[in-house]
Parts: C-alpha cells; sequence; structure tokens
C-alpha cells in the first residue's frame, strides 16, 4: 500500500513570534521550526500501517521555502521511503485552496491508496487543508481520526466527535484522513535513521502557479492581547468557595 | 605438617622412602634439599611434562587469545597518558590497594598469595632449570640460602592465606560470590596449597633419598598441573588481568566515540571491541560490582557480573564478528540457546550507571561503558521501546529540557530572579541546567547559590537560551539526540564567548567537561562545591547542628571530588557521615537517565540510600547534587516520619548570609518557600 502523508512545517511552540513589519505575515528570520504536531501523528500512522501490513511505501510531502527539507529529511529518518519537496516561497499568501491545490497537483501522479495528513496545523489551525485536498482529487475523506483499521479493499476508522462521542465509520480506499493528536505513541528518531535517511530520495519539484487570486486574503496578523484580572479572595475556605461561586454563577457565568 | 626429628646422618638413609619422618641437616642453619642428579630418563619427562602442560595450556589459551585479537579495534585507544597507565598497573597490580583497601581481610590474603606468586617465580623458574642440571640458584650460597628463604616466608604466608580464601569461599560463603560453588577454585586452592607445602618440605630433608624425589616431583607436578587448569577457569585472570588494568581506558566511565556510519553501539558481536573482549575474559567473579551495584541489590534483573560473564558466554558461542544480536530480547530462543535473564534489554536499562561496579572492579574492567554500550545498540537502532524513554528523548529534540516544559518557563524564572544575562562583561557563566531552569527544588539551589555569588562579589550572568547538556541522552545510549544538545551547546557558549562555567549539577558539569569532548573544547568548568569551597574563608562559619553529606556518583566516582563539598558542609556544621560514603556512596537512583523512566521493580533505591542516610541521626542531609535532592525529596518522607531537613550545599551555606536586600530568612527562597 502508497500512503502519502502531508506535513507542515511551523514555528516551534514556544517561539517567540514577531509580526512582521507591513503586519501581514509573521517576522521569519530568527525562528525555528519544527514539524506541525498532528502531521506528527500522522506520520506515525502512516509507519505503523506499513508495519503491520510487512509492505508499503511512505512518501512524505511537504509545500515551503528550503527550509521544511530538514522537516522531511526528519520524516525520513523516522521511517518514511521517500520525500517531495514542493518549492514554494509565498505560502504566506496563498489561502487554504491555494494550499491543497499545489498539494494535489504534486500527490496526483503518485496515485496513493490512502493520504494522510493532521487535522489542523499549529500556527493557522484552519483544519481545512486534508478535506479540500481530498476534494480537489475526488476522494472520500474522514476528518478528527483517531484510529486506523485496513478492512479488506477498505478502510475502518474511528472519529472523535463530541463531549466523549466517537464514530466508527467504514469506508473505501482510496481515501484521505486527518488525523487527531494523541491517538499513538510517537517513535523518537534514531541515529541509524538519520544515516539512512542520507541515501533516501528527496525530490524537489516546482509549486503549481497561483492561478487565481486568493479567496481569502490577510489584512492583518495582530499578536493576542493579554488581559489578565487577578482578583484575590480573603476569608476562611468556606467564604472563598462561596465567593467564587457567586463570581462563577453571575460574572463568568459558567455555572 | 612434617614433623622434624633430631637423627643421624647414618639411620637416614635407612628411613629413605617415607616422608612421614624427616630431619635437620647438619649444618645448624634449615637448607633447601633438591636432588643433585636426574637420569636422562627423568630429565626426558620432565620436558615431555612441560611441554604437555604449556601444549595444553596453549590449546586451551589460544582460542581465548584469537577472540580477543579478532574482535574490532578500539576506537581512537592508544597508550596515552602511559604516566597514569604505569601508575595505575603499580598501585593495582604490583600493590593490590584496591584489592586490600575494599576488602581488607580477604583482599589483603589475595595480596599475599600475588606477592609469593612473584617471589616465587625466580624458584619455580630455578626448581624446572634443576631437572635439566641447570639450577643457578645454589642452596648452599649465602645469596641462595637468603633468596629460599625470603621464599620460604612468603610460601607460609601463602599457604595461610589461600586456606583462609579457601574456608571463605566454601564454609563462609559470602553471597557476592554467587549461588554456584566453584569447585574448580577449590582445587586451584588444593594445588596451591601443595605447591608451598612440598617447597617448605624441602626445606626438612636432605640428602639424596626417595623423599627429596617424591618432593621435587610433587611440587613440579602441581606446578604443571596448575597452568592448563588457568585458561578456562576464572585464574585466567592471572594472565589476562595485569594487561587489561594497564589498557583500561583512561577516564572514568569513559565512553568511546561511535567509530563510522555502521557503528550504532553494542548491537552484536561485531561491535565487541579488543578491550571489552580482554575485560570480559578477566573477570574473576569475585562479585565486588555486583555488592556495589545499586540495582542488583534492590531486586532488579540488572547484575553487573552477570553482564560480564554474559558476554563471555556469547563471545564463546558466537564469536567476535558475529551478527547474532547480544541482547537475547532479539535473539531468537531455542533449546540451545535459551533467553538469558541477564545480558537482557531489561537489565541493561535498570543500570544508574553510578559506577560502582566500575570503582570496584579490581582488574580493570570498565562496566559503565559497556552497559551503556549496550543501550547504544538498542537505542540507535531504534530497538528500545519505552514510552518514558520516548517522551524524554522528544522533550530533550522539542524542547531541549529534559522536563519537556516550554522555554519561556526558564525565561520567566529568571525575570523573576533578575538574574543578569552572560553578555561576556561576568567572570562566570552560571550554567542553570534542567533542573536548575526549570524544577522547583532546583530552582531554589540555583538561586541561593547566586546569593552566595552576590555575596562574594563574583559576577556571573546565565545564558539566554540553555539547552540540557544532553547527559540522560548519553547515558540512555541515544547517540544523536546527544550530538544534537552537545553541538548546540558548545555553539551557544562560544557564541556567548564564555570563558569559566559554574553549576549546581555534577551532572551538567561531567557531560561538558568530559563527554562533549567529541564534539568541540567546552570552557572551564566547576562545580559549585570547589567554587564555595574555594572562597570557604570568605563564607561565614555556622553551626546549624549535624548534616550527613551524601557524596553524589557524579561528583565523587565520576570527578573524584570528595572533599570540596565536605569542607561546605563542615563550615555549616557538624558533618556526619554515612555507613557508605565517599567511593563506596551508594546511589540516589537517579542517573543514567533513570530518574525520567517509570516505577522500579523490587525496592526503590532512593529509599534504600534515604533510609541509611536517616538512620544515621543527622538532622539535616546535604546534597550537591539537585537529582540526589529531587530522589531524596520524596524518599526521606517516605522512609521517615520525622525526616531530616534536606539541603544543598549552597542552601546550607546561604543561611548564614545577611542579606540586607532580602529581609526574609535566607532558608527561604523567592521561588520555593520554605523547605
Amino acid at each position: 500500500m502508497k500512503i502519502v502523508v502531508a506535513i507542515k512545517q511551523v514555528p516551534e511552540r514556544d517561539a517567540p513570534v514577531h509580526i512582521a513589519a507591513d503586519g501581514r505575515w509573521i517576522d521569519e528570520s530568527d525562528l525555528n521550526y519544527t514539524i506541525n504536531e498532528p502531521d506528527a501523528y500522522a506520520l506515525e500512522e502512516a509507519l505503523q500501517l506499513k508495519e503491520k501490513g510487512g509492505d508499503g511505501e511512505v512518501v512524505v510531502v511537504c509545500a515551503g521555502p528550503d527550509r521544511v527539507q530538514s522537516t522531511l529529511r526528519e520524516a525520513l529518518a523516522k521511517g518514511a521511503d521517500r520525500a517531495i519537496h514542493i518549492e514554494c516561497d509565498d505560502l504566506g499568501s496563498r489561502d487554504t485552496l491555494g494550499i491543497a491545490r499545489i498539494l494535489a497537483e504534486a500527490i496526483k501522479e503518485e496515485a496513493p491508496d490512502l493520504i494522510l495528513t493532521g487535522l489542523q496545523s499549529d500556527d493557522l489551525g484552519l483544519g481545512q487543508t486534508g478535506v479540500v485536498l481530498a476534494e480537489l482529487l475526488g476522494i472520500p475523506h474522514a476528518t478528527i481520526i483517531m484510529q486506523v483499521e485496513l478492512l479488506g479493499s477498505g478502510l475502518k476508522v474511528k472519529r472523535e466527535l463530541e463531549d466523549g462521542w466517537f464514530q466508527h465509520v467504514e469506508m473505501p480506499l482510496p481515501a484521505l484522513l486527518t488525523i487527531q493528536s494523541g491517538g499513538n505513541k510517537l517513535r523518537y528518531a534514531t541515529l541509524m535513521g538519520i544515516k539512512k535517511a542520507k541515501s533516501k530520495e528527496m525530490k524537489t519539484v516546482a509549486a503549481f502557479p497561483a492561478t487565481a487570486a486568493p479567496a481569502v486574503e490577510l489584512e492583518r496578523v495582530f499578536l493576542p492581547e493579554k488581559q489578565k484580572k487577578t482578583e484575590m479572595f480573603t476569608g476562611s475556605p468556606a467564604e472563598i468557595a462561596a465567593k467564587i461561586v457567586e463570581k462563577l454563577k453571575f460574572e463568568v457565568r459558567v455555572l | 605438617m612434617i614433623a622434624g626429628g633430631l637423627q643421624s646422618a647414618a639411620s637416614l638413609r635407612s628411613l629413605t622412602g617415607t616422608l612421614l619422618l624427616s630431619q635437620l641437616p647438619s649444618s645448624p642453619f634449615l637448607t633447601l634439599s633438591e636432588p643433585s642428579r636426574f637420569t636422562a630418563i627423568e630429565s626426558g619427562l620432565l620436558a615431555v611434562s612441560i611441554g604437555l602442560s604449556c601444549g595444553l595450556f596453549f590449546w586451551r589459551f589460544g582460542p581465548i587469545l584469537g577472540t580477543i585479537l579478532r574482535s574490532r579495534k578500539d576506537p581512537g585507544l592508544t597508550l596515552h597518558p602511559l604516566g597514569r597507565r604505569t601508575w595505575d598497573f603499580v598501585w593495582e597490580v604490583l600493590c593490590q590497594a584496591k584489592v586490600i583497601r575494599q576488602r581488607p581481610l580477604p583482599g589483603l590474603a589475595h595480596a599475599f598469595v600475588f606477592w609469593g606468586f612473584l617471589a616465587f617465580a625466580l624458584v619455580s623458574l630455578n626448581h624446572l632449570a634443576v631437572g635439566f642440571g641447570l639450577g643457578f640458584l645454589s642452596p648452599s650460597s649465602t645469596a641462595g640460602r637468603f633468596y629460599f628463604y625470603f621464599a620460604a616466608l612468603w610460601a607460609l604466608l601463602v599457604a595461610i592465606s589461600i586456606t583462609g580464601l579457601f574456608v571463605r569461599r566454601f564454609f563462609v560463603r559470602p553471597v557476592w560470590l554467587g549461588q554456584k560453588v566453584s569447585y574448580e577454585s577449590g582445587v586451584i586452592a588444593f594445588l596451591i596449597f601443595l605447591l608451598m607445602l612440598s617447597y617448605l618440605g624441602s626445606f626438612f630433608v636432605t640428602g639424596e633419598g626417595a623423599a627429596i624425589r617424591l618432593l621435587w616431583w610433587t611440587h613440579t607436578l602441581t606446578l604443571l598441573l596448575f597452568l592448563p587448569l588457568i585458561p578456562h577457569t576464572k585464574h585466567l585472570h592471572l594472565v589476562l588481568s595485569p594487561v587489561t588494568v594497564f589498557l583500561k581506558r583512561p577516564g572514568f566511565s569513559d565512553i568511546p566515540p561511535l567509530r563510522e556510519d555502521e557503528d550504532f553501539g553494542l548491537v552484536a558481536g561485531k561491535d565487541v571491541t579488543q578491550l571489552i573482549s580482554l575485560q570480559t575474559y578477566s573477570c574473576v567473579e569475585c562479585g565486588r560490582c555486583t555488592e556495589h551495584c545499586p540495582a542488583a541489590t534492590t531486586g532488579k534483573v540488572l547484575n553487573p557480573k552477570e553482564i560480564i560473564l554474559g558476554f563471555r558466554s556469547y563471545l564463546n558461542e558466537f564469536g567476535p564478528s558475529s551478527d547474532v544480536p547480544l541482547l537475547t530480547e532479539s535473539r531468537i530462543a531455542s533449546p540451545d540457546n535459551p533467553p538469558a535473564k541477564f545480558l537482557s534489554m531489561e537489565a541493561a536499562f535498570q543500570c544508574t550507571t553510578c559506577g560502582g561496579c566500575e570503582f570496584q572492579c579490581p582488574v580493570g574492567i570498565q562496566h559503565v561503558p559497556i552497559i551503556v554500550g549496550l543501550r547504544r545498540g538498542a537505542t540507535n537502532t531504534g530497538a528500545w521501546e519505552d514510552d518514558y524513554g520516548t517522551k524524554l528523548f522528544l522533550a530533550l529534540e522539542k524542547n531541549g529540557n529534559a522536563l519537556g516544559l516550554g522555554t519561556a518557563e526558564r525565561d520567566k524564572f529568571i525575570q523573576k530572579q533578575a538574574f543578569p544575562i552572560f553578555d561576556g562583561s561576568q567572570e562566570y557563566c552560571l550554567w542553570m541546567g534542567c533542573m536548575g531552569g526549570y524544577d522547583p527544588k532546583g530552582r531554589e539551589i540555583i538561586a541561593d547559590f547566586a546569593k552566595v555569588m552576590q555575596h562574594l562579589g563574583t559576577t556571573f550572568g546565565v545564558l539566554k537560551k540553555e539547552k540540557c547538556t544532553g547527559d540522560p541522552a548519553r547515558r540512555l545510549g541515544n547517540d544523536l539526540v546527544f550530538q544534537t544538545l552537545a553541538e548546540t551547546g558548545l555553539k551557544t557558549l562560544e557564541t556567548a564567548k564564555v570563558k569559566k562555567i559554574v553549576a549546581i549539577c555534577p551532572h551538567c558539569v561531567r557531560t561538558i567537561a568530559t563527554d562533549w569532548k567529541d564534539f568541540g573544547v567546552a570552557p572551564e568548568i566547576e562545580h559549585h562545591s570547589e567554587f564555595m569551597a574555594r572562597h570557604i574563608d570568605r563564607l561565614p562559619k555556622q553551626n546549624s547542628g549535624s548534616i550527613v553529606y551524601h557524596d553524589p556518583c557524579y561528583l565523587g566516582r565520576y570527578q573524584n571530588i570528595y572533599e570540596e563539598p565536605r569542607t561546605v558542609v563542615e563550615h555549616a556544621g557538624t558533618l556526619l557521615e554515612a555507613p557508605r560514603s565517599h567511593e563506596r556512596s551508594f546511589c540516589c537512583g537517579a542517573g543514567g537517565g533513570l530518574a525520567f523512566l517509570g516505577e522500579e521493580q523490587g525496592d526503590r533505591v532512593s529509599h534504600v540510600r534515604a533510609r541509611e542516610l536517616a538512620a544515621t541521626g543527622a538532622q539535616i542531609v546535604g546534597t550537591a547534587c539537585p537529582f540526589c535532592n529531587t530522589m531524596f525529596r520524596d524518599a526521606l518522607t517516605a522512609v521517615s516520619d520525622a525526616p531530616p531537613q534536606l539541603l544543598d550545599i549552597a542552601q546550607l551555606t546561604v543561611r548564614a548570609l545577611s542579606a540586607p536586600q532580602d529581609p526574609k530568612p535566607s532558608g527561604l527562597t523567592e521561588s520555593g518557600g520554605a523547605q
């Protein structure tokens, strides 16, 4: 089975993010990048499916400038067989549809049985790329997947719904799944993996040119404004508890 | 024993043929007697016996030597430093210092046997030479007489010692010698005893009788029987251990660099190096390593002696170029190849790398690099699957600290403490480490040590960004994470133009000073105990009561720093020693990355040590390592209803400082409050 994993490279979680001078994107200099966390779980799922099946191929795809090659290399070190780097320096100016389109163009040629990607990105968190990608490729998809099971010629997947509910869905192949974080345990990169990754193929392809102006345009990017109101209660524990309940009921209105 | 009796020379001849009676010679001194003439047949028989004995010896020793020589070369091993090697050889082999010091009574007995053997070398050579009429030491000459008396004295000591050792092994039976009684040891002890007896006996017979011949031949045959027994018993250490002690890697717990692209550590026989081979065949099975092992003595699978013997059986069975995995989980078990318990992944990952085994070993075996080598083989290839281990590695990869917290947490703490950022103008870079930067207790220690530095007027700054030194990854065998962190750390220090570092964590100090050497040159680094001991005259003396000091493994055995922290402790109160202290100190259980792994089997190492420390009755437990501190924090409360106070040496010191800018009592700190 051939599995393609679409990966995004995002700034490290603790990275001090600054807004670019024009206010329309973040300042990318002096930032460290890493793999988008749900994508790491998508890769793990793909590797485990391959290991369970005994054969197959895992191809990782990532769009972005040269720096994304380090993330692809890491994916190869963890066990992916091949990597495709879609060269694209203007990710910030493309909308979801634009990104899905360049991914679709690169993935189409591979004709995979299964496409996995994270359910959303840690930086923008739109959660649409996978869904739009499936639509562009004309294949079925399922989102927020916790478990994947191969079932004859199709799949059985477990979706996470709200409030502790799950949905089990059977679906045919080829298909696209967006993977939830935490469904599997991630593996650590090994020295042997890094050494093997050196001899694995990393293909660089040009991004599909943008055909139309993006449907969504970024007007302004800004940091969340901090609002911190701390109120100290005094008194006996019972008095404090009563005051907290009152606040929660009438001011915060969560009770 | 041979009874002496006063007999005339004439009646002597009539009594030849019996050993029961012999007599004082006519001379006033006892003289060694040896047959003066040998027939050609006798000499021929002797030559054949010697040939047979040596032949048998090499027939059995040859394959072992072959295995050692065919093992792969040790990367980067040279005879440098020759002085240190020579000193170790003189001290540990010739003086038997380690053997005696760590187990005085049996150690001394062993030393007597060893020195006796040395004294006997000349005697034995002469003894055999006599059989060909080539004797070079005449029993009647002054020099000869003197030397034979000298050897006789040793013979007496050896006979007594070997009897004592025999009694110890077969009747006292210390648990560390193992459950299986080694009967061959008994045979060897008997042979040594017989050698001495036949030598001493030769002083009490005279003339040319059969008794002399019998004694001479008994001595000869015992000697020649002894030789072929050596290779397949633990007495192989007679031949190998002097070489092993001389050749062992010069550093303590010295982990060798990986050699090329295909080296991931000890995966299979082909990865076993000549030194490891030599060390495994040198093992004398004394069990000192096991006796001092925090894992073996608290009910874990790991037993350092069995790891070494496991290597030996592996090499005997599969050879040094085999692809069969060393760790038994990865081997296919069959009736011929049952999974051995000891050379297992489980055992390898129970080691705290405390180095108690390596320090104790009298024959120069370096257990820690071997165990870390096994872990490297498992981790670098991904064979080791452990939820906690993976979590730790991912935390180190992603966050650059072992606690897995966001780097912003460290920034906030620095801001709160108003630590200056190192900018090149300060004298010291204060290395915070994961514990100092992220752990509540470690933060108290670093904050207090900063106050000590401020009190002394020493300028310091902390790094704006600092990642883990890679110590837990290094000890758990993850070379990828370790190398990345080491390279990052070196670059950070170089960019910041750091000249001198001081740290509160012995693990950081050891890793930066020693383990980073594979990737570059780090600035000079010292532990805060060294810093405070150097400035002790300028720190106020106080009397805080009795303080028992716990030697951290990575400060004591690893860096040979025992006195500096004691100087600081004695300045703060009355120093008490734990039953196991200095180089025999017992681990807290945190080392080797184990602080981050899961639940322990059997007793907790930290509880065993905490009980021992609490039992001293000290009011305060003094530590010098944030990992020991964090282990004992929980352990002391668990093992004692009224646990002693637990303080780092920096916290002990800070209590005496009057800090005008800080009105709170100095035992309280910004981050943690009261202990």
